[in-house]
């Protein structure tokens, strides 16, 4: 054990959810602790530009939200640890989180870890990883200045990320293995980029193998929706084919996943496990956006302050309490 | 002991705040290299990483010889450093 102190709160993960619940909590003088393996700001911070996050009529850049939300939490007292959670154990009275600094003791835990990018699959994807495949427009965007891209996927993310990185490149080949489901905004926004000529639509196209030599990735073979196979050279590729939830390190923790491995939470975004709570993208029915992501956070940081009160779980106190 | 440190970066990249902000923490100092600013050291930095990605985190030491972080990795950052 590196701590015997129990902290009042531990957050798994530093994103919009997390420190907008930390926010709360610190301002409450509830003492606590967030643990983040990746970017403070999780993947708002890896967002170019966020137009639809209220209180900014002009958008916001991704980076500049998240260092906003950062300081504003730590303003309060939030401490963030730069380190992954490896695994949570519930002790009953207290929660055990084993993480890359040791282990750390709380009474209430929030899982706030967010998702990460799907992979293809496909031969060639792990080989080429940042030899010229990408999943990161912000970060590898810069590296194809003046060259030809193909992006992966069809939803608001691709749309985007090939949006973003036609800064760069000359050219993007957008393989879309069904229809376009981006939202309406994007798709008129995606439509002025096809009309000058900046990004081509490929629908019904699927990717089967990303090939390359020393020198990185030369071109993407693909199947269209007749199963005849396209070739499309290119110098990068960037993959946005949808997100899966960062709860692989809960699967010794015995809180419950729906079928696919987002967590199931209650009214109060309570999991199976009394204390532990779970809010933002890996909830499961979570809408997906930083906005929403950011009122869990605080939905859940009210709830965990009641139930530190004895409160939550105690029906007749919070009756009381509704007795104006 | 670290001599000294470049980190190869752009302006959009998240991960590269983190690197840096975890070196300010630790009070080392570091150059630079912005790519955005300074496009015509791309090659430099994707000979020194064999990479496509940023950041790039060159740790020289006293004796010279080099220590390359690709990405933002602080089970290999913290050693280097340290
Ligand atoms: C390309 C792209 C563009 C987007 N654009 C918009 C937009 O314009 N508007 C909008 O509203 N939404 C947008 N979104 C969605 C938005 O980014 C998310 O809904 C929001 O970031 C979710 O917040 P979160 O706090 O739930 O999770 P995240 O932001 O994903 O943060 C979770 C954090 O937890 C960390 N973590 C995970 N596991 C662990 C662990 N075991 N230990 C420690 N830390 C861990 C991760 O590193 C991550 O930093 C976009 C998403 C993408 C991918």
């Amino acid at each position: 054990m590196s701590e015997e102190r129990i902290h009042d709160l531990v957050i798994v993960g530093a994103g919009p959810a997390a420190l907008t619940a930390a926010i709360y909590t610190t301002r409450e003088d509830i003492d606590t602790v967030i643990y983040e393996k990746g970017v403070v700001g999780g993947l708002a911070a890896v967002t170019d530009i966020i137009d639809n996050y209220p209180g900014f009529s002009e958008g916001v850049r991704g980076l500049e939200l998240a260092d906003s939300l950062r300081k504003q939490a730590e303003r309060f007292g939030a401490v963030i640890n730069l380190g992954e959670v490896l695994a949570i154990k519930n002790q009953g009275k207290h929660k055990l989180l084993d993480t890359t600094d040791g282990d750390i003791l709380a009474k209430t835990i929030l899982i706030a870890t967010g998702c990460d990018y799907k992979k293809t699959g496909v031969p060639g994807e792990s080989e080429f990883y940042a030899l010229g495949v990408h999943y990161c427009a912000t970060c590898d965007g810069a590296f194809y200045r003046d060259k030809k891209l193909v992006v992966i996927g069809g939803g608001n993310s691709a749309v985007q990320e090939s949006i973003f990185l036609t800064r760069f490149a000359t050219h993007i080949d957008l393989l879309v293995r069904s229809t376009i489901k981006a939202s309406d905004i994007l798709q008129r926004e995606l439509q002025s980029y096809i009309d000058s000529g900046k990004i081509t639509v490929h629908l019904g196209v699927s990717p089967k193998e990303i090939v390359g030599d020393e020198q990185g990735v030369n071109k993407v073979v693909a199947t269209n929706d007749q199963g005849e196979e396209v070739i499309f050279n290119t110098d990068g590729v960037f993959v946005f084919i949808g997100l899966k939830p960062n709860t692989s390190f809960l699967q010794s923790s015995l809180v419950s996943l729906d079928k696919f491995g987002f967590i199931n939470t209650d009214a109060n975004l309570e999991t199976n496990i009394k204390g532990v709570f779970a809010a933002g993208d890996v909830r499961s029915g979570a809408t997906m956006q930083i906005a929403s992501a950011s009122g869990e956070g605080a939905t859940a940081a009210l709830k965990i302050r009641e139930y530190l009160e004895g409160r939550l779980h105690n029906p007749k106190i919070a009756e009381l309490e509704v007795i104006p | 002991m670290v001599k000294n440190i470049t980190i190869f970066t752009t302006n959009t990249c998240a991960y590269c705040q983190m690197v840096k902000k975890y070196l300010t923490a630790k009070n080392m100092g570091y150059e630079e290299v912005n790519l955005d600013d300074n496009p015509h050291r791309r090659a430099e930095a994707h000979a020194l990483s064999g990479a496509m990605t940023v950041p790039v985190t060159v740790v020289t030491k006293t004796d010279d010889s080099k220590e390359v972080i690709v990405g933002y990795n602080l089970a290999k950052l913290a050693p280097a450093v340290n």
